[in-house]
Formats: C-alpha cells, sequence, structure tokens
C-alpha cells in the first residue's frame, strides 16, 4: 500500500537541549496509507521526534522533508495548516465548551454579516453531530454538551473524529489509549486502522509492543535518542521486537551494595 | 429555558429576584420610588462597564485589579485636559490613555510570565500614584460651556427619556454579549481560561487573546469614569477608589469562576445591580455607610458558596 515517495522523510536529525542530547542522527521515512508503531521507553525519544514534526521543537541539525518539500520553519500553527494532527491524552479539548465548540476551535466557520464573522452554529452543529455519531457516543450526547460530561474514550473518539473531518495527512497519536478501558481502548484502535485505512498516516506511540504490533505495519523503536530498530510487522514477531528493546536498552550502573 | 438555566448567570438571575422581593417586603415605600431607581440604574450602569471588562479577564483566567485606579485615571484625564482638547478631544485621550494601561499590563504578563494579580496590583497603585501627582490633589470641574457641550449631553444625560448611561450599557453589553458567545473570538477567549495548552494546540493564539481581554477590561474601565464625570463633571483623587473590589465581586455574583472558562456578560451586570442596590437599601433603611462593605462581602461569599452548588448541580465540575 505504502508508495515510493515518503510522506515525511526525516535524515540526520540531532537536536540537543543545552548539553543534553535529546535526538541522535536519526533518519527515518514515512509513507501516507500506514500506520507506524513508534515504540521505547520512557526518555528514549519518541515524543521528542513527534514534538519536531508537529512543530514545537526545531531541531539542531539535519532536515525533514514533508511530501518532497524540505520544512524550514517549525511552529504548531504550520504544521496544522499542513495537515499534521496530534492527538494526545490530555489536551486536545476543553472540557467548559461544547463538543461543536471544541470541533471547530481555532477554525472556527463563520457567516458574515455586515463583514462581522458569526459562528455558524448550524454547521458547527450538523457536521460535529454526524461525526459524534460515527465514531460511536452514547445516543444521548448531542453536539451541544460540554466535553466534561464524555468519558476518556469517548474524548479520543472526538479527537479522532475531528482529525478526520479537517482532511488531514498525518494522524500522530500519542499514547492514545492510555487510561482507557478495555473496550474503549480496541474502539480506538479501530479507529487508528479505520484512518490508515482511508490513505492516511498514522504513527502510534506506544510502550505497549505488543498491542501496536497487531495493529501497525512498521515498527520504529527507538532508545536513547536513536533509531535501534526499523522492521515491518511480517518481519519481525513482538516477542524479538521486545528483546530489541531489553538488548538496546540503556545501560543502566548498579549501585553496588554497601 | 434549558439553555437560561445552564447559562452562567443563572445564579445571578434567582439572586436578583430574591433580592428584589426581600426588598419590596421590608421596605417597599423607600425602596419603589422614582428616586432610588434613578440612583441604583445610574450606578449600577457604570458599576456594570467595569465588571463586564473584569469578568472577560476572569474568563480567561486572569484578573485586573488595576480598573478602579484605570476608571479614575480616564475621568481626570477627560477633565483637566478638556480646556486643552475640547470635549471629544480629551475622551479620546482619556480612552486611549486607558487602553494604553491595560496593553502595557497585558504584555508584561503574557510576555514575562507573570502572574496578573501581581502586575494588576502594581498597576493600581502606580496609576494611583499618577492620579495624585497629577492632580495634586486639587478638584478640578467643568466650565459651563463643557458642561452643555453635545458629547457631555450624549454620555451624560438623557437619550431616549433614559439615562444616557443605562442606554449606552444596554448597547455595550449586548454587543458584548455577542461578540463572546456567538463569534469565533469569543469562542477562543472562553477556551484560553478554560483549557489553555488545549487551545494553543488547536492554533489558537492565546497570547493576543489575553491581550485583547486585558485591553478591553481597561476601555470599558476608562469609558465609566467618562460616563461618571458627563454626568457628575467633578474629580477628586479618590475617584474610583475600591471600585476594582466592587467589579470583581459583581462579576463573580455574576457567576464568572476564577478557574476561567465560565462566566457572563449579563451575570456581571446583574452582580452589579445586586452590589449597588444593597448599598442603596442600607442608605436608606438609615444603617451607617460603612456597614456597606460588610455587606457586600457577606453577599459576596453567599453567592459564590450559591453559585457553586447551582453548578455542581447543573453537572459542572467546579
Amino acid at each position: 500500500m505504502a508508495n515510493s515517495n515518503p510522506l515525511i522523510q526525516v535524515k540526520n536529525l540531532d537536536l540537543h537541549f543545552g548539553a543534553f542530547h535529546a535526538l541522535k542522527n536519526v533518519s527515518v521515512d514515512f509513507h501516507a496509507g500506514e500506520m507506524i508503531g513508534l515504540v521505547g521507553d520512557n526518555g528514549a525519544g519518541k515524543t521528542t521526534l513527534i514534538r519536531v514534526l508537529c512543530g514545537i521543537y526545531a531541531p539542531t541539525s539535519g532536515e525533514v522533508f514533508f511530501d518532497g518539500n524540505k520544512v524550514e520553519k517549525f511552529h504548531p500553527k504550520l504544521a496544522i495548516d499542513q495537515g499534521i494532527e496530534t492527538i494526545q491524552q490530555s489536551v486536545g479539548l476543553c472540557d467548559n465548551l461544547s463538543i461543536a465548540r471544541n470541533f471547530y476551535l481555532g477554525r472556527e466557520p463563520v457567516k458574515r454579516v455586515l463583514g462581522i464573522p458569526f459562528l455558524d452554529m448550524g454547521k458547527m452543529r450538523e457536521k460535529s453531530t454526524r461525526v459524534i455519531r460515527q465514531f460511536g457516543l452514547r445516543a444521548n450526547v448531542s453536539a451541544d454538551d460540554e466535553v466534561e460530561r464524555l468519558s476518556g474514550g469517548e474524548r479520543q473518539s472526538v479527537k479522532i473524529g475531528r482529525a478526520v473531518e479537517f482532511k488531514n495527512r498525518v494522524v500522530i497519536m500519542d499514547e492514545p489509549t492510555n487510561h482507557l478501558s478495555v473496550r474503549e481502548r480496541e474502539h480506538v484502535n479501530e479507529l487508528a486502522v479505520q484512518l490508515k485505512e482511508q490513505g492516511l498516516l498514522v504513527i502510534y506511540i506506544t510502550h505497549d509492543i505488543f498491542q501496536v504490533h497487531k495493529l501497525a505495519d512498521r515498527i520504529v523503536i527507538m532508545e536513547n535518542g536513536e533509531k535501534v530498530a526499523d522492521a515491518t510487522t511480517d518481519s519481525m514477531t513482538a516477542e524479538e521486537l521486545e528483546e530489541v528493546i531489553r538488548q538496546g536498552g540503556r545501560v543502566v550502573e548498579k549501585r553496588e551494595a554497601v | 429555558m434549558k439553555q437560561i438555566v445552564r447559562s452562567q448567570g443563572f445564579g445571578a438571575i434567582i439572586g436578583v429576584v430574591v433580592m428584589l422581593v426581600v426588598f419590596s417586603l421590608i421596605d417597599f415605600s423607600g425602596w419603589w420610588t422614582a428616586q432610588t431607581i434613578t440612583n441604583v440604574t445610574q450606578f449600577t450602569a457604570i458599576l456594570s462597564f467595569v465588571a463586564m471588562g473584569q469578568a472577560l479577564v476572569i474568563m480567561t483566567k486572569e484578573i485586573d485589579l488595576s480598573v478602579g485606579s484605570v476608571y479614575g485615571l480616564a475621568g481626570v484625564a477627560f477633565i483637566t485636559l478638556e480646556p486643552s482638547f475640547g470635549v471629544p478631544g480629551s475622551l479620546v485621550i482619556a480612552l486611549v490613555m486607558a487602553a494604553f494601561v491595560g496593553l502595557l499590563q497585558a504584555l508584561t504578563v503574557v510576555k514575562g510570565h507573570l502572574p496578573s494579580m501581581i502586575v494588576t496590583l502594581g498597576g493600581l497603585f502606580a496609576v494611583r500614584g499618577i492620579i495624585y501627582v497629577w492632580t495634586g490633589g486639587s478638584v478640578h470641574n467643568f466650565s459651563a460651556d463643557a458642561r452643555i457641550h453635545p458629547v457631555t449631553r450624549l454620555f451624560g444625560g438623557e437619550l431616549f427619556g433614559v439615562e444616557a448611561a443605562i442606554f449606552w450599557l444596554v448597547v455595550v453589553a449586548a454587543v458584548l454579549g455577542i461578540v463572546l458567545r456567538a463569534t469565533p473570538f469569543g469562542n477562543r477567549l472562553l477556551a484560553t481560561g478554560g483549557n489553555r495548552e488545549s487551545a494553543e494546540s488547536r492554533g489558537v493564539r492565546t497570547d493576543r487573546v489575553k491581550i485583547w481581554a486585558f485591553v478591553l477590561c481597561s476601555l470599558l474601565a476608562g469609558f465609566a469614569g467618562i460616563l461618571t464625570l458627563c454626568n457628575q463633571p467633578q474629580t477628586h483623587v479618590t475617584l474610583g477608589e475600591n471600585m476594582e473590589l466592587e467589579a470583581i465581586s459583581a462579576a463573580v455574583i455574576g457567576g464568572c469562576l476564577l478557574t476561567g472558562g465560565r462566566g457572563s456578560i449579563i451575570g456581571a451586570v446583574l452582580g452589579a445591580l445586586i452590589v449597588v442596590s444593597f448599598r442603596y437599601e442600607l442608605i436608606a433603611l438609615g444603617a451607617p455607610s460603612s456597614w456597606y462593605i460588610t455587606f457586600v462581602g457577606v453577599v459576596l461569599i453567599m453567592a459564590v458558596i450559591f453559585n457553586q452548588k447551582l453548578a455542581r448541580f447543573l453537572g459542572h465540575s467546579v
């Protein structure tokens, strides 16, 4: 399914925070229509790499190409405009606003009356209602309900629905199933696969190699700021990949017993 | 109906109804007189302008303690600059000065990542000091010509048979209410206060939203000062002292939560009505005027408890 030209191409990326070397010569290609499992321990550099892709950090050296064009400026707004959407567990929805208002936050549709931009509430309700039905929210939830009434899984569904609706090209999911019930987790994973099948690039970040191995086409393992493995899921089993994480782990100096 | 009950101003609507019933029961003849109603509505209108601006700032999860001083500064500027610039000129300069103070404080808060409570506390003292230095403690008056100037009459006289301040309040409150509920700016303002990080992640420039809220707040406070002086063109150095506390009280009684993201314009107006009504009724009942502050304090605490219970009853997490 993956076509030959990568949608995102990272070349020899280095990132320093002061003396700390967060990313070390990372090169990786991501293709449209692919689901990538990005796996690694805490502090391995997964999230740092993603933050470069969604414009929060600018790399110290190295290049990032998006759809064949070299990325010159890194800013979250630019990444959003390019169609790169990040779904995080705790960020993305404002509890005090209705689903419809959250759905369009930052790019509200307007009707102009005498040149004054008024929110097009009708359109906002209609579209977000369709999405919340499609993404399996409870039947008694309406687009006018505030987000604080939703469960963790429903929140993720709204965010994923929003990512689909805005014709994004890349959806980055950062630990999307943390704190979710088993059923909600399955639902979120199904949605992730749907996104991929619609031709989007999905990057799925997790600790759980076994879970993502079932979903992803390719697994990229990071360790200590470096890419240590990059393999298609049909070429390596989850157990083999787990072994890579163990072997490639940081050297933890054991304290001598006093 | 459901919309009204769920709106943040609902507690204040109940509060106003209860207050009017109680005042009617204990002091019907003293309360429902033309004189009382005129005074109460006039001062409510003026406090409402300050409270509405405060509500906007509180909704972005910040606070502006300098509004009383800004109110005073705009008033003093309006009167003292009138001989050199004329009524319209000094009015514009006074508003620009107010907006400038708001902008300066907003930039300090936003760019310096400082708590607005401290920055605007500094603003409160600094601006009050400027008033003392500028006036030298003396009282300034409008000349007879300036008092009958059409612009003075437009803001201080009567329009269509009602006090000008009431007329302007209805217009400005309607505009602000619509901006807050029905425009992208309002949506982003509420989002900024509700969850700043999430708003940023959607591409909302929360810094700009906050700057606008502070500037609007100072402009409204300045406008309130001008309305006051068009009605009674005489300044004194204490003009607007403690007004920030009344304005915050009014906004909070009107349903603004200091945790941000929740509040209403109509609530701030009704909150101002409650605060001002208590002042007048206590005076009318012959209580020493110093009791007024105590009562505002008690009403404020009762209102916060009531609004919180109401919010929990409606299923909000506060």
